[in-house]
């Protein structure tokens, strides 16, 4: 038996799990409808796929968002995961959905997939037999996604970095590679069965004036350590900036540096796919507003040229949505879509190679780290600040990098902390801003640059 | 003039934190800042550490109340905490309620300077006005 497996079977044998059939799961997959796989509908490249986020404690109300989201015409459903489950508390994840599921109130954040168990949930994906997409934040995911490829969900979202540095405090970010490193294979190796299991990155980070160089960084890092490891489709992402022309740009850049860098590796026959965020920030109180800023990213995706857009409510800044208002969202991003028709092709090519250049330089400090594994040179330099992500909570982040948003509101770098930026592009992002201010005066602009959507 | 600060409680919400950080330091403080996600032993621990003067806890999510409670029974344990300037801001309460009702209790807590939902410069100017006048003495 291979260690990977012995190391399945430690996972599975959870007393949270009901006897995992390793060989039913494996004749399941092999069998399942195509229409369960992202990388399918991707492939066919008919529309930009539409995806709204969602998550209920008992099966009847995830059952019910569904059809809601049927209604609207979705293309691919989520399945947004709890927070106990998240932090691998299954225990008490079991007694809050017992809580849920005798009294009326939600007493949880999203659905608990382990507790509900990949033969009770894969009910539910076969018979809406439309792509799930798994949204989490976990960084030990073994259990979780392995229950969910065994309920029919083959789009698993998250990595060791997207999923801890925006989360956690101090949970070790060694482990979380680890941890991710058993996703990845056991992902390639399903892959191999019928069509492959999606993976997609979490690029929107803390969403919070993260610039486009350190978010694409980040997704090509990522990446790699997927591919390596055999996925054969991936998703790479970002969020809405607050730029029409910023994201127009990171967009194209992320695109052509993925396929890239996946070569320099020798994965070019991997898929790769670009997926867009609407708004990820602080989102306006009223909700009229909230829905001009979710039609605006809709257009922003198109010019972007996504092939996946995850949509917002405009319940956003109010709590977790209704399904109707969730459901709402989806049939108006469809709608704009639908209507949005010969859009210009806009190309900036200085900004274009000044992000490129900031790219290379830092992957490049990234590769000549003397560790001698990929994930092991990805963890010093974020140890070491060569990766510094504005706003993360994690005790090993530097926080040294300070970004603003110049006059048109792209966010600029004006302290790169000890990130390789090249010096003329670190000089021209700085030369893009007034630096004439004092330290408050910017704190004042850091503040209003958070908020500007509201 | 040394400073500890940090989120208290089960509370992640890291964008003032930071700010406070940057904000501390352009006037002139020495900053050690424990971050989102602490607890108020970790917060006093410091302090005892750093031979900090003041001690400047945030907290955005509405913990702060039940946190705040157990100030004065912890501090006492601390034998050299008692000239430890105490200050508390942010959104103090859970749901809404006005600073008349919430900046007494909080006094009442252990707390000398309590600022709720007063913007950041003006909080720490609030400070800054404290300290002059305490030194003066």
């Amino acid at each position: 038996m291979s260690l990977l497996q012995e190391e399945r079977e430690i996972i599975l044998g959870n007393e949270f799990v009901d006897a995992f059939d390793f060989d039913e799961v494996t004749e399941f997959v092999k069998g399942a409808s195509k229409d369960l796989f992202i990388s399918h509908h991707f492939s066919k490249k008919q529309k930009m796929l539409v995806q709204p986020r969602g998550g209920f404690p008992t099966y009847e109300k995830q059952f019910a968002l569904y059809e809601y989201f049927v209604d609207a015409n979705v293309d691919v459903l989520p399945l947004t995961i709890d927070s106990n489950t998240r932090l691998n508390d299954y225990g008490t994840a079991k007694k809050m959905l017992r809580l849920s599921e005798e009294n009326e109130m939600d007493m949880l954040n999203g659905y608990p997939l382990v507790n509900h168990g990949y033969r009770t949930t894969r009910k539910m994906m076969t018979h809406f037999n439309r792509p799930v997409s798994l949204r989490h934040g976990t960084p030990d995911a073994r259990l979780l996604i392995e229950t969910a490829i065994a309920s029919g969900i083959f789009e698993i979202e998250g990595g060791p970095i997207t999923y801890l540095l925006p989360y956690s405090k101090n949970f070790p970010l060694d482990k979380a590679f680890l941890y991710w490193k058993y996703v990845e294979r056991v992902c390639a190796n399903y892959s191999q069965l019928n069509e492959p299991i999606n993976r997609e990155s979490f690029g929107p980070l803390t969403a919070t004036l993260v610039p486009p160089s350190i978010t694409i960084v980040i997704q090509l890092l990522e990446m790699m350590l997927s591919l390596e490891e055999g996925v054969k489709s991936f998703s790479v992402s970002f969020a809405q900036q607050g730029s029409m022309i910023q994201d127009i740009v990171t967009g194209a850049v992320l695109k052509k540096l993925a396929k890239y860098y996946a070569g320099k590796i020798d994965c070019a026959d991997a898929a790769i796919h670009l997926v867009y965020h609407q708004w990820m920030g602080a989102f306006p109180m009223n909700k009229d507003s909230a829905e001009q800023l979710i039609n605006m990213s809709t257009v922003i995706a198109s010019m972007v040229g996504a092939d996946k857009i995850i949509t917002k409510t405009r319940e956003e800044a109010s709590g977790i949505p209704t399904k109707e208002a969730n459901a709402k969202t989806v049939a108006n991003t469809q709608y704009t879509l639908r209507i949005l028709n010969g859009l210009p092709s806009v190309v900036d090519e200085e900004e274009e190679e000044i992000l490129t250049q900031e790219v290379h330089a830092i992957m490049e400090a990234v590769f000549n780290d003397c560790a001698d594994t990929l994930w092991r040179k990805v963890f010093n330099c974020i140890k070491n600040g060569i990766i510094d992500v504005p706003f993360s909570p994690h005790i090993i982040n530097h926080n040294n990098m300070i970004t603003i948003r110049d006059t048109n509101k792209n966010i600029r770098i004006i302290d790169r902390g000890n990130v390789p930026i090249p010096d003329n592009c670190y000089a021209y992002e700085k030369s893009q801003c007034d630096l004439n201010k004092d330290t408050t005066g910017i704190v004042n602009d850091i503040i209003h640059d958070i908020g500007i959507m509201q | 003039m040394k400073v500890v600060t940090g989120v208290v409680g089960n509370d992640i919400h890291v964008v003032a934190n930071r700010l406070m950080d940057l904000s501390l330091n352009a006037r002139g403080y020495e900053v050690f800042n424990l971050g989102v996600n602490t607890y108020l032993e970790e917060f006093f621990d410091a302090a005892v550490e750093t031979g900090a003067e003041i001690l400047l806890i945030s907290s955005l999510n509405g913990e702060a109340e039940g946190w705040s409670r157990e100030v004065k029974l912890l501090k006492a344990k601390y034998k050299t905490l008692d000239n430890l300037v105490m200050m508390i801001g942010g959104n103090l309460t859970v749901g809404s309620g006005s600073a008349q009702d919430i900046v007494p209790k909080y006094k009442n807590y252990g707390f000398d300077l309590v600022c709720h939902q007063v913007d950041l410069n003006t909080g720490l100017d609030m400070l800054e006005a404290f300290m002059q006048e305490r030194n003066a003495q």
